[in-house]
């Protein structure tokens, strides 16, 4: 609360009387800065309270979670390797799933971007429209597209490389048609004054020059997909989740703490992968 | 195109390369489809099969009852303020003992990154569900499973901006004699100030998603109506949520950008 007392506050003619320093602080952050970040941390505490006060949670619960923890933490200790053929077959599935979305999703988005490309679009406003359905597809949650496939597909790998089409070909057709518009403009230009058409400067012009961005922008999205495909599982897609679903729900903790290492590992790898694949892009 | 000056063995090696790739690729497509029994003339006969499903039993929406969507609506906002201004401040701390120009001890740090990346690598749902066994349905599960995927998303975040910051303020103080917490306080916190708002917001955003989809795990808020009204085949219902989801979570959107454009 020091900071409060400004330097204005004394007048230089005091300091110089009496020619040592007064004890009292000089002020040092922007004063506009400080208003406003204490301001929003005000609002954010109201906030929280209102919050807060609105949640009821019960101390009883609480405390019966906690001591049921040491119980449960001795048996996911007992880790067991039973499960391990189970889980791998699992685990690939999961991957493999991610990988067909994947694959299949490139294809459509990048038929897609171009018609979205604000610089290349052939039509401007179905591009526009196009764009606001995408937002949509994007803004409901990957689970819940997944989870309608299931409902009409019924369960399985399936219904899963089905429900995640729509959220991936989303966000890859919005990544790749950013792309574009950035890098895209004078290829158009020096196209169109030499006089060639639109597939010509798709497919001469843009996309050679586009396919590594494009492959470092699918390499981080396969990274997400993986992520994405354990919790599906837990919705009844397919892959590892299932699995991990059912252990937790039989209460069999020691084969699921040999699973969550299995999907730590699988994880951490792609991570690592996509990562170098990234940066060896980045160099070329 | 750029190709042409370059030697021919150098371009015959290129298009080598690029057939390999190509056939290794088709050669992952082939063995996937085998692996799962993946059949493509199921899959694509199930595409106009998902989309009439979605227009014909899922739309329209079901309006009438609204009332009833405001208590899960409520849940969940809440749900989400709460785990971000936790997880915001269990965050801070981590990310400070975490990040490499702040940390007290480099074992504190190895030791922290390791649980951080542990919990982050784990997907969501897992932990929810986890939690779910631990503490019963209920809110509490999907509260704690938002606070620790939050706590370590967001610790890793801010330690990486805090790594990234100019090293010149915190030098100039450490040469007039500073102590450990006064750079921290001087130097440190005013820059980090931005990115932490910034990325603060973002995990709001997040959770808002996230907590709608604890409810499929049974850990409480909106997705939890979503799960019931599937499995009863109440789809009117079903889709009436989903409006709501994509409106909520939209409104969040907008809103975060607008506090953002305010504040940065």
């Amino acid at each position: 609360m020091q900071q409060e007392t400004s330097f204005q506050a004394y007048p230089s003619s005091k300091l110089e009387k009496t020619g040592k320093p007064s004890g009292k602080k000089i002020r040092v952050g922007h004063r506009k800065t400080q208003l406003q970040n204490r301001l929003f941390f005000a609002a954010a505490a109201v906030l929280f309270l209102v919050c807060v006060s609105f949640l009821d949670l019960s101390w009883e619960q609480f405390t019966n979670g906690l001591s049921s923890i040491p119980n449960i933490a001795s048996k996911v200790m007992t880790i067991s390797f039973d499960a391990l053929p189970d889980l791998t077959d699992g685990m690939l599935t999961s991957i493999i799933i991610a990988f067909l979305t994947v694959v299949i999703s490139v294809v459509l988005s990048i038929l897609l971007a171009f018609l979205i490309a604000e610089n290349i679009t052939p039509v401007k406003w179905a591009g526009r429209v196009l764009r606001y359905i995408l937002l949509v597809i994007r803004t409901v949650p990957t689970t819940i597209w997944v989870l309608l496939a299931v409902a009409s597909m019924g369960f399985g790998s399936m219904a899963g490389v089905l429900g995640l089409i729509f959220p991936t070909s989303s966000y890859l057709i919005k990544s790749f048609a950013a792309q574009i518009e950035e890098s895209g403009d004078e290829t158009i230009e020096a196209m169109r004054a030499v006089g060639a058409s639109w597939l010509q400067i798709v497919f001469k012009g843009l996309l050679p020059g586009l396919l590594l961005p494009f492959l470092a922008i699918v390499s981080f999205r396969f990274e997400m997909e993986v992520a994405e495909t354990v919790m599906l599982g837990m919705v009844g897609a397919g892959g590892i989740g299932v699995l991990l679903q059912d252990y937790i729900s039989y209460y069999e903790f020691a084969d699921l703490a040999l699973g969550i290492i299995i999907v730590f590992v699988t994880i951490f790898a792609v991570e690592l992968i996509s990562n170098r694949v990234r940066s060896r892009l980045a160099r070329r | 195109m750029y190709n042409e000056t370059a030697s021919p063995v150098f371009r015959r090696q290129k298009k080598a390369k690029r057939a390999i790739s190509l056939a290794l690729l088709a050669a992952a497509v082939v063995f996937s489809v085998w692996y799962v029994k993946f059949d493509p003339v199921e899959f694509l006969s199930g595409i106009p099969i998902f989309i009439t499903f979605i227009f014909a039993d899922f739309l329209p929406p079901n309006l009438t009852n609204l009332k009833s969507y405001t208590g899960p609506v409520l849940d969940t906002l809440v749900f989400a303020v709460v785990g971000t201004f936790i997880s915001s401040a269990l965050g801070l701390v981590t990310a400070f003992l975490m990040a490499r120009n702040t940390s007290p001890h480099p074992a504190v740090r190895i030791i922290l990154r390791g649980i951080v990346s542990f919990v982050r690598n784990v997907p969501f749902l897992v932990w929810a569900s986890l939690l779910v066994v631990i503490f019963g349905v209920g809110t509490m599960p999907g509260l704690f499973a938002l606070l620790v995927f939050g706590t370590c998303f967001l610790a890793r975040v801010y330690a990486e901006s805090i790594e990234e910051l100019d090293k010149d303020a915190t030098e100039a103080l450490e040469a007039s004699g500073a102590s450990h917490v006064q750079i921290i306080k001087h130097a440190i916190i005013p820059q980090f100030m931005p990115a932490y708002f910034s990325w603060t917001l973002f995990m709001f955003e997040i959770n808002i998603r996230s907590s709608a989809i604890l409810g499929l795990v049974g850990a409480g808020g909106i997705g939890s109506n979503l799960k019931q009204s599937m499995d009863l085949f109440q789809y009117g219902r079903a889709s009436m949520i989903i409006v709501i989801l994509i409106v909520l979570i939209l409104a969040v959107e907008f809103l975060t950008q607008k506090i953002r454009e305010r504040i940065l």
